[in-house]
């Protein structure tokens, strides 16, 4: 049979080396989200190709 | 002068958003709507762009209070399509907060709207969107325990069920409409979806058709991503070669792009499957760039993991003295974000390690001595048990049985 330290060191090294086990860390990589949108000027053009006045100018706030 | 009014603010806003700088356009957006204006479906739009580039900044709580705005507005003056839009970006919002159920709720509301406008565009989004919402679900219920990807309970994996079937329901719209940068965010996120569920044939074939469209594009971040993803797909089917040859593109790509975070992960990842290859030099090497990089981007915990994966490596090279160096130094680190399980298994490494080396191993004595406190902690366990205990809580990755005999 083996030396006590010969047995000892190949128990550590199957035991700590992660021979079925390693440290994983979570780094999926997933796609980026699609998020909708909405434009100010996509609805502007939409009001000059039409008749309408655009009337942005007029504030609700008056300080 | 004339003072600016809220579209001219607005059109700037839009303009810096555009052109990448939220954080400019957010104080145009803000100033736009305190100038305010009586046009509905203008400040509408305004809010919706608010709520966007919230999102962007990761500034979830303001995101979800301006689509929120948006959403109220749409309904008051009963714009349907902008109110699919703002449930839409409530939903997304909501997924990232981790209210699954409402943003499931909001999701649905969108993809109802589409069909009932009879949008195919909308509904694919509204599908994508609804998928990654059941993703997030499952991976967050499965992320609460110790599973592995494919031993899941039942819950996770009807999540996930869901998910994989919203992906294929909009790639049958997007492959009808010809969209391929859609069928390319599609088939990324169903072939994560097929890792977690733990069909990694499915979830390779998803990653390989996401690889071609992104080559198509020139897409050099998705290509990256997808050989990541291949990767992993690989290490879980046992086949470490493959797996270290879609690494090594990772990694090349991560230096070409200057992103210093993805380079780190794949030298983490390659480390890994040279471990798994037992080709432990390679290992020591790939964990050694790994920790330059973790220690230039002052990541402790990723510096801790690379020091425990070192000592694990050193240790199986018989190379007791620097297996002891990073056992040390992971117990520091361990200690420092205070990280109690990581400083367990590091103590519990140490005593092993001096035990190979013995016990008269004197500068060490104290370190022994607490060891044995941590020990007794454990309600009398044997220390062996201590240590898988501290390492599942680790995060580790368990092989699945049947490929435990490849390398045992």
């Amino acid at each position: 049979s083996q030396p006590l330290a010969g047995r000892q060191a190949a128990e550590l090294q199957s035991k700590v080396v992660p021979s079925k086990q390693i440290l994983h860390s979570d780094n999926m990589e997933m796609e980026p989200e699609t998020m909708e949108t909405k434009s100010v000027t996509d609805y502007f053009s939409k009001l000059h190709m039409g008749s309408l006045v655009y009337s942005c100018t007029s504030k609700r706030k008056s300080k | 002068r004339m003072e600016a009014s809220c579209l001219e603010l607005a059109l700037e806003g839009e303009r810096l958003c555009k052109a990448g700088d939220c954080r400019a356009g957010v104080s145009f957006f803000e100033a736009a709507v305190q100038v305010g204006t009586e046009d509905l479906k203008t400040l509408s739009a305004i809010y919706s762009q608010l709520g966007n580039a919230y999102f962007y900044l990761h500034e979830y709580a303001k995101a979800l209070e301006y689509h929120h705005h948006d959403l109220t507005l749409a309904r008051t003056i009963g714009d349907l399509l902008g109110e699919a839009k703002a449930s839409g970006n409530l939903g997304n919002t909501l997924k990232v907060l981790g209210n699954f159920e409402e943003a499931i709720v909001c999701c649905q509301r969108h993809l109802d709207i589409s069909r009932e406008l009879n949008d195919k565009v909308g509904e694919a989004r509204a599908l994508y969107n609804l998928g990654n919402v059941y993703h997030s679900k499952g991976k967050n219920v499965a992320s609460a325990g110790t599973h592995d990807p494919g031993e899941l309970p039942d819950d996770v994996k009807n999540a996930l069920q869901k998910a994989a079937n919203y992906y294929e329901e909009n790639l049958s719209i997007v492959t009808e409409l010809g969209d391929r940068a859609a069928q390319g965010r599609a088939f990324g996120n169903l072939g994560n979806t097929h890792y977690l569920l733990g069909n990694f044939r499915s979830a390779v074939l998803a990653h390989e058709q996401r690889l071609l469209i992104a080559k198509e594009f020139g897409d050099r971040s998705a290509e990256r991503r997808a050989y990541s993803n291949l990767g992993n797909a690989y290490v879980f089917l046992g086949e470490f070669e493959t797996a270290s040859e879609y690494y090594k593109r990772t990694l090349q790509l991560a230096r070409q792009l200057k992103d210093r975070a993805v380079e780190a992960q794949a030298c983490y990842s390659l480390g890994n499957t040279y471990t798994l290859l037992q080709d432990y030099e390679k290992a020591i090497d790939y964990h050694l760039k790994h920790l330059v990089i973790a220690q230039e981007l002052n990541d402790k915990i990723g510096e801790g993991r690379a020091c425990w994966s070192l000592g694990n490596a050193y240790t199986a090279l018989g190379n007791h003295d620097q297996a002891m160096h990073f056992a040390e130094r992971h117990l520091e680190i361990s200690r420092e974000v205070g990280d109690r399980s990581g400083e367990l298994t590091a103590r519990l490494n140490l005593s092993d390690l001096q035990m190979v080396l013995g016990l008269s191993y004197s500068t060490n004595n104290s370190m022994m001595a607490e060891s044995h406190v941590v020990d007794n902690s454990l309600n009398g366990t044997r220390p062996r048990v201590g240590r898988r205990h501290s390492m599942e809580n680790m995060e580790l990755m368990k092989l699945t049985p049947e490929k435990v005999h490849n390398w045992n």
